[in-house]
């Protein structure tokens, strides 16, 4: 029985010793040695990553690149818990942007790197590297810029009549009419993830405000000036027109042929706003797999009245960061991502805009070619609104977007629940 | 049998009456096996008074076998609910711990939470589908029961057909029904092609609720009729034959027999049911998505706690929030205990009654566990024989 009892209590303390250590997997001060996290589990994009790693351990004898790819939606929470102890957290990983990076600054987790960084990324991504800077100081190096607009069926607006892409919000409204009266629904929209719902609030909202008003009210996260009420007022003109795809409201924007993407990529709808990712999102949504052939692209129309900064776009920024703790093979890692070779690979291997303004040359595709021509004309590019004003105060803006759209408050509504999300976080 | 093995015996059932009484009731009733090692270990114990040091190694037993439990118990549900309480003092965002990167805010995250017409509608909501669950789901699970009960041809395939839905994952089933829902889904299609209006099954405030019960009846009514079925097989047929000598009829034999005979299963069915509404969440969380389910009328608790907790970046809010559905789930939890279950699980669970009358250092002697008891008294009996 002893020998029983010592047996068990052996097996207990083992499991115990055994969980806790599951918890040490992540990286190491071993400075031969670089986690790096990224959110691409499939496809080229995964491939590129293995390739970018195995070139730099090429150019880098004796280092090793441990690669995790995580799956986009659980990336966010799973950096969180692992960075919770930086000494164990990854050495380079995808950052979140906006807020969210802000606060792991505040919490000492990210590395300054304003000085670490090399020649080429500071002239080559000027820009870009706005993004990822905080305070004056450079806390990533960026791989790819993502404006927004609206993806459109050339084909669908040939057979609703319409010639020229809408430049004014009025033309807007009348080519979605024009389009409902033809029988096709003008815009799909994927309201259940909110956030699609709320990009034409920031969209509006970045017309409507002047541009000091934008980013003041944005940086002190007070919506008190009139232009954040108007704002919600011609989205719900929009709304009242009934062109939105029908059940937008249970409608997600990614998953799926019933996707809002998937309407667009099958012609159930005619347009979507959407980021610069839209073009390989509704490549793998059409129904023979191949990209849309009459996918086409144009600005967010202009507003008559509105004080905002003609031509300004928004969109998202995807840069790396490097853990506080990590040494510098990982910095040697963030400054190999940016070298002009492996941007100009990256912007093939995920159809996008590359961050570093050289490698740009490389887009060739039709659609985002356009884009690229009113970025290189915008005066300003801002960050999509949720991502600047962090989780707390975006998270609870995507909320009233979808609330008004459904009916159940107003524009006035909007701006309270920015304001009263304030007290939560 | 050599004393010494007797001796470990008799400790085993100590253990058990002592440690374990708050499990399974039955398994505590002595087999009639160990009841006669008991008995001669008993005598030899006394005789050769090794109980104390009995005790000592009686303590070590249990803290060792006791350990992996407890250890997991503490680790997993204990601290974090103590952990969770502590978060929701402080507005923190989850970065560093919430002393160093977060600010204290007293109870303010729980005043804002109670006072959130969102979160009141969070907790309204659950509690609806629990009644709604419980009175469309009770009955309809006891008629089919019976109707299963009987023998008919093909019971069988019946019977494993409506268990289907529960086994089937909630991902799955959340995933279909959304599809067929839409809008422009599969089930307006059919309305609309024999002439019917379509309807907003999962938008429409007004509709949505039902049709959250709807998918909820469908997917857990299997598993009510399941403990349904198996609480009409331990009814005794003696008991329907001796009715129907009595020239009873059949809805009379239900009525009298059946159902006050199926009470425990129906209470104990009552109760996983009223959790399971509590923390509904992965459902509502597929069909309509944090953001919908809030406009659409079907938002739970839980799911407002991951919209505000985690899709908000407000992890001290989240956790006060959480705490808050810990304290009403347990409350609701003990009163049903209380109320309606304790004739179920008297002694098992609650034995409240005895502590206050006997205080807890005489409890331990004076087991209030009936079952134990009357155990106790065979022995004593059969004790008292050999004397």
């Amino acid at each position: 029985m002893k020998v029983k009892s010592v047996l068990a209590a052996a097996l207990a303390a083992a499991a115990v010793v055994g969980m806790s250590a599951c918890g040490s997997s992540g990286a190491t001060n071993d400075d031969s040695t670089i986690t790096f996290w990224h959110n691409s589990t499939a496809g080229d994009g995964k491939a590129y990553w293995e390739q970018v790693a195995k070139d730099f351990e090429a150019a880098n004898p004796g280092v090793k690149v441990e690669i995790q790819a995580i799956q986009n939606e659980d990336f966010a929470g799973k950096i969180q818990t692992a960075m919770q102890d930086p000494s164990t957290g990854p050495d380079v990983f995808m950052a979140l942007g906006g807020e969210k990076t802000q606060e792991m600054i505040d919490a000492g987790q990210l590395m300054d790197l304003t000085d670490k960084i090399s020649d080429t990324v500071k002239t080559d991504m000027k820009t870009a590297l706005k993004a990822a800077t905080y305070d004056n100081k450079v806390y990533g190096v960026p791989v790819s810029v993502e404006p927004g607009g609206l993806w459109y069926s050339k084909d669908l607006f040939t057979k609703a009549g319409i010639a020229d892409t809408p430049s004014t919000w009025e033309d807007l409204l009348k080519d979605a009419t024009t389009l409902k009266d033809a029988g096709i629904a003008p815009i799909a929209l994927g309201a259940k993830d909110a956030w699609p719902a709320a990009h034409w609030y920031y969209w509006i909202a970045l017309r409507e405000c002047s541009n000091s008003v934008y980013e003041k009210s944005v940086q002190d996260k007070d919506f008190s000036d009139q232009c954040w009420v108007t704002a919600g007022e011609k989205l719900e003109e929009l709304n009242k027109l009934n062109v939105f795809n029908d059940g937008y409201l249970t409608t997600t924007a990614q998953q799926g042929a019933n996707s809002s993407a998937g309407l667009l990529a099958n012609h159930k709808a005619a347009m979507e706003l959407m980021g610069a990712w839209e073009p390989g999102v509704v490549k793998d949504l059409t129904e023979d797999g191949k990209a849309m052939a009459d996918l086409g692209f144009f600005a967010f129309p202009s507003i008559a009245g509105g004080q905002g900064e003609k031509g300004a776009l928004m969109g998202g920024v995807t840069y790396f960061s490097v853990n506080a703790t990590a040494g510098d093979n990982a910095v040697k890692f963030v400054n190999f991502i940016g070298e002009q070779k492996n941007q100009e690979a990256y912007a093939k291997a995920f159809s996008t805009i590359p961050a570093s303004e050289p490698a740009r040359a490389v887009v060739t595709d039709p659609a985002l070619k356009q884009v690229l021509e009113y970025l290189d004309k915008a005066p300003s590019m801002q960050l999509w609104m949720d991502t600047e004003l962090g989780t707390n105060v975006g998270n609870a803006l995507n909320s009233a977007v979808v609330n008004m759209l459904s009916g159940n408050g107003t524009p006035e509504d909007i701006v309270k629940a920015m304001q009263d999300a304030g007290a939560k976080g | 049998m050599p004393p010494k093995k007797l001796g470990f015996v008799r400790t085993r059932i100590n253990d058990v009456r002592s440690a374990m009484s708050a499990t399974n009731r039955i398994a505590v009733v002595p087999d009639a096996r160990l009841r006669h090692n008991d008995k001669e270990a008993n005598m030899k114990t006394t005789k050769t008074s090794k109980q104390s040091s009995g005790k000592g190694r009686n303590r070590l037993e249990i803290l060792v076998l006791s350990a992996p439990a407890i250890i997991l118990f503490v680790g997993f549900v204990i601290l974090p609910i103590i952990l969770g309480a502590y978060y929701g003092l402080y507005q923190w965002k989850g970065f560093g711990s919430p002393s160093t990167n977060g600010k204290f805010v007293g109870l303010q995250n729980y005043i804002i939470a109670l006072k959130d017409p969102n979160f009141q509608a969070a907790i309204g909501h659950p509690l609806l589908i629990m009644i709604g669950s419980l009175v469309i789901q009770g009955p309809l699970a006891v008629l089919f029961a019976l109707l299963l009960n009987q023998k008919f041809k093909g019971r069988a395939l019946i019977r494993t057909l409506i268990f289907v839905p529960y086994v089937v994952s909630e991902v799955i089933v959340g995933t279909g029904w959304s599809l067929l829902l839409q809008k422009t889904g599969a089930v307006n299609q059919i309305l609309t092609s024999i002439g019917l209006p379509a309807v907003d099954w999962l938008a429409n405030p007004k509709i949505a609720i039902w049709t959250l019960l709807l998918i909820i009846s469908w997917k857990y009514i299997g598993f009510a009729v399941i403990l349904m079925l198996a609480g009409l097989q331990s009814i005794p047929e003696e008991l329907y034959e001796a009715a129907r000598v009595d020239g009873a009829g059949f809805w009379q034999m239900q009525k009298n027999i059946t159902l006050p005979l199926l009470a425990p299963t129906l209470r104990i069915w009552a109760f996983l049911s009223m959790i399971g509404s509590l923390q509904l969440f992965d459902l509502v969380y597929i069909v309509w998505g944090n953001y919908v389910s809030t406009t659409a009328g079907v938002s739970t608790m839980a799911t407002y706690m991951v919209r505000e907790g985690r899709g908000a970046g407000n992890y001290g809010y989240g956790s006060a929030v959480a705490l808050i559905i810990f304290v009403i789930s347990l409350i609701i939890a003990l009163t049903y205990q209380k109320f309606v279950l304790n004739r179920d699980l008297d002694g098992a669970l609650t034995d409240g009654k005895a502590k206050k009358k006997f205080g807890f250092k005489k409890f331990k002697n004076e087991s209030s566990n009936t079952q134990v008891a009357a155990s106790e008294a065979v022995l004593a009996a059969s004790e008292g024989e050999e004397k």
